[in-house]
């Protein structure tokens, strides 16, 4: 094609080949040219006795324009110039001779050549724009499929692994990427386990910091036997893209810098990319942290203070004004201090209950538990607050012990009481069911409140999430969230659904455990 | 450190020496307060000591009826005291803790503490179990028979009734309960029922307990899922009610 034509193609195969899918013809190209005149003039010599020779001249030309199409630039004109040559020595008379009689044939020889050149220059022209062409879109290909995978990228490690395996598929040779991590290259990843030696760690660290190309086919370290391209984006350089590319490629440095340039720049751009979301993503996390805490230090001072200002006015109504009230009074000003705070305790081993269970000090005592008793203990716990509620409770016949750490599945199902006696109004009832389903306990608490919006159904179970109801109900919000913790402490998971009709209920379904050798009903 | 309190009257003096003694070993001034108010209305002499030091030379010369150990004192492991004390005596120990700690009142219960009272807890269950703890400090033996609401048990001759309808219970029911009986209104806990119903080689079985307590439950219980009798101590054992 153009430069290096005269060299062999045999071996390897450079990046420009693999781009335009054609090869370098070279001496072939040149052979074929001489086979193609020999076969013109062997044509031209059995139409001799029909043709004049003036008009053989065109046979050569269509050979000419033949070979620029499909030899390339220099074998066209070696077969012109073989052209002139054979249509002098084989046809002009005298035949078989370089003399030439009639001297009109020097016009014939001159406007041959001279066309012939013109047209081999004009279609290897075309030829080598198509070539370029070609180039271009092989590389724009080539490029988009890089920025389609990285783009689908999602951390550091897939990215330059995307990297790596395009331009090694584009270019062959092996890649390799270098990232910068606190001043110092890291390879993230290399083609078939290339990972360039350490002492050229220095090239590499010297085309990051100058952010300027390197090593073989660049002006700078130019002796290296790898190209070093810095992966240079708006606010820093990432990293060092390391290549050993074919001596081939490295001849036409233009036209590499261009693809390789490209190559940088969209990685930088990718691993920018994910730099700055993973820096949105943290200041989000940070967000909703601050958020959280905020939520945790209203409600703690709320859920503290409200029961502290009720004991503290009750009992300072008792002392100042004591003589002023009657008895009853009295007595019911000191039933809400006592109330408040058991109310106040409430919270407190909530509290407790989240930071242990924040903490990750939970550890689960399990034991083989009577899921009767487990009920029974968190009805007597809740007795005081069961006021004018009805509670219905339904066993599955032979439920078998089932392991769990007791003390906290009672506080699992003190707290989902709780929170169904605070939506049963008085006079209203809960319904407690347990159940094996498979190899599961599960276990129902239902209220006939006013249920939860279905969309906010999932969003119970958050921390300081409180159902959209009147000041009256209270709550701290952790309650159910601190059942959430302890089931899935328990390898069990916790669900709400609103009931048919009215009221909610919750459901948390256990793993049996090993304990199941005794049934309830033997011994 | 120890003070004996003040304010009764010298016609009382005769009368105090008769009044169970209580010893309150605990270093908050707050709750120091509260039950020295508290136990110190003519039925109790109360003794107050605020280091475990001070609480085991009081228990020397006081020789209470019954001590209040509050777990959590500046000087000594509350588990340590207990041990010290049962050197020598036998007198009731009622450690206070908190919810958060059932490991540490099984503990203390195992190393021969008589019961325990939840932080935070109201007067009439300290009063109750206090109660409890003098009548094995005084020596009185159990009545031969139990009543307690509509259970009867009348130990002499095995025999139990509910609503006056004889309880046909298995040997080993009736062991539990009997057990339960004699010690009503202490807390009992898992290790000292099963060594003490099935012997050593059960410690690590507790599911017989839990088997067999669902079962007595069912035979003496109106409500199973609600029991009135044998009350459930979450993570520590079970107590009879005692009344």
């Amino acid at each position: 094609m153009s430069v290096n034509e005269g060299k062999s193609t045999l071996i390897g195969g450079s990046f420009r080949e693999r781009l335009t899918g054609i090869r370098d013809l070279g001496a072939v190209g040149y052979c074929a040219a001489i086979a193609m005149v020999a076969a013109a003039t062997l044509i031209c010599n059995q139409a001799r006795p029909y043709l004049s020779p003036v008009n053989m001249v065109m046979g050569y030309l269509l050979v000419v324009v033949l070979a620029a199409l499909f030899l390339g630039r220099r074998p066209a004109m070696l077969s012109a110039l073989l052209g002139v040559l054979a249509f002098d020595f084989f046809f002009v008379p005298p035949r078989f001779s370089f003399s030439v009689e009639e001297k009109e044939y020097l016009m014939t020889f001159f406007a041959l050549f001279t066309v012939g050149l013109v047209i081999s220059s004009l279609v290897a022209k075309a030829r080598e724009r198509l070539d370029a062409l070609r180039v271009s879109e092989r590389q724009t290909t080539s490029l988009y499929h890089l920025s389609r995978d990285l783009a689908a990228a999602t951390d550091n490690a897939a990215l330059v692994k995307a990297a790596v395996d395009n331009i090694q598929q584009s270019l062959g040779g092996e890649v390799a990427v270098l990232l910068a991590r606190e001043g110092e290259l890291e390879l993230a990843a290399g083609s078939d386990g290339f990972a360039p030696e350490p002492d050229r760690l220095k090239v590499a660290r010297w085309a990051l910091h100058s952010r300027r190309m390197a090593g073989a086919g660049t002006d700078a370290h130019a002796g290296d036997p790898l190209t070093y391209v810095p992966l240079k984006a708006l606010l820093e350089t990432h990293g060092v893209l390391v290549l050993r590319l074919d001596e081939d490629d490295i001849l036409h440095p233009e036209e590499l810098h261009r693809l390789l340039n490209a190559y940088a720049a969209q990685i930088a751009m990718a691993l920018e990319r994910l730099r700055l979301l993973q820096q949105a993503q943290e200041t989000r996390l940070l967000k909703e942290r601050e958020n959280l805490e905020r939520a945790l230090l209203n409600s703690i001072s709320h859920d503290l203070r409200t029961p502290l200002t009720a004991i503290t006015g009750a009992l300072s109504a008792v002392l100042e004004e004591g003589d002023k009230l009657n008895s009853g009074s009295r007595a019911e000003l000191l039933e809400t201090a006592r109330e408040e705070a058991a109310r106040l305790n409430r919270f407190v081993g909530n509290l407790l209950d989240m930071t242990r269970l924040e903490a990750g000090v939970l550890q689960l005592k399990k034991e083989p538990c009577d899921v009767q008793d487990l009920i029974g203990t968190a009805l007597a716990t809740v007795e005081p607050r069961l006021a004018g509620v009805a509670v219905s409770v339904r066993l599955a016949p032979e439920l078998p012990l089932v392991s769990l750490d007791f003390v906290l599945m009672l506080q699992v199902l003190v707290n989902l009481l709780d929170n169904a006696l605070k939506h049963a109004a008085a006079g209203g009832e809960l319904e407690i069911a347990a159940d094996v389903a498979g190899e599961r306990l599960v276990l129902g608490v239902a209220d006939r409140g006013a249920g939860v919006p279905e969309a906010d159904l999932p969003r119970i179970f958050e921390k300081f999430y409180r159902t959209p109801v009147p000041e009256v109900v209270g709550g701290t919000g952790l309650g159910l969230s601190i059942c959430r913790g302890i089931v899935e402490a328990h390898g069990g998971a916790i669900r709400a659904e609103n009931r048919e009709g009215k009221g909610l209920r919750i459901v948390v379904e256990v793993p049996l455990g090993v304990a199941a050798e005794g049934r309830v009903d033997e011994g | 450190m120890v003070s004996r309190q003040k304010g009764e009257s010298m016609k009382g003096e005769e009368a105090k020496s008769n009044l169970p003694r209580v010893l309150v070993i605990d270093d908050e001034v707050a709750i120091q307060r509260f039950l020295k108010t508290a136990l110190d209305t003519g039925d109790y002499s109360v003794h107050l000591a605020d280091t475990a030091h001070a609480g085991l030379a009081a228990a020397v010369a006081v020789r209470p009826d019954v001590i209040l150990l509050d777990l959590g004192l500046p000087d000594l492991d509350g588990i340590e005291v207990i041990r010290r004390v049962r050197e020598w005596s036998q007198v009731p120990i009622i450690v206070i803790s908190v919810r958060e700690r059932e490991a540490e009142k099984v503990q203390a219960l195992d190393s021969g503490a008589d019961d325990y009272l939840t932080k935070p807890f109201g007067i009439g269950e300290l009063l109750a179990r206090i109660k409890v703890a003098l009548r094995r400090s005084l020596q009185q033996a159990p009545e031969p028979v139990f009543q307690s609401g509509e259970l009867r048990v009348d130990l002499p001759h095995r025999r139990v009734s509910v609503r006056g309808e004889e309880v046909q219970l298995t040997p080993t029911e009736y062991e539990l309960l009997r057990m339960l009986v004699t010690h009503a209104g202490k807390v009992l806990t898992h290790s000292q029922i099963l060594r003490q119903i099935w012997g050593v080689a059960y410690l690590e079985q507790p599911h017989v307990l839990r088997v067999n307590i669902s079962n007595l439950r069912r035979k003496i219980e109106s409500d199973a899922s609600r029991p009135r009798y044998i009350l459930t101590e979450a993570g520590v054992g079970y107590r009879l009610r005692s009344e």
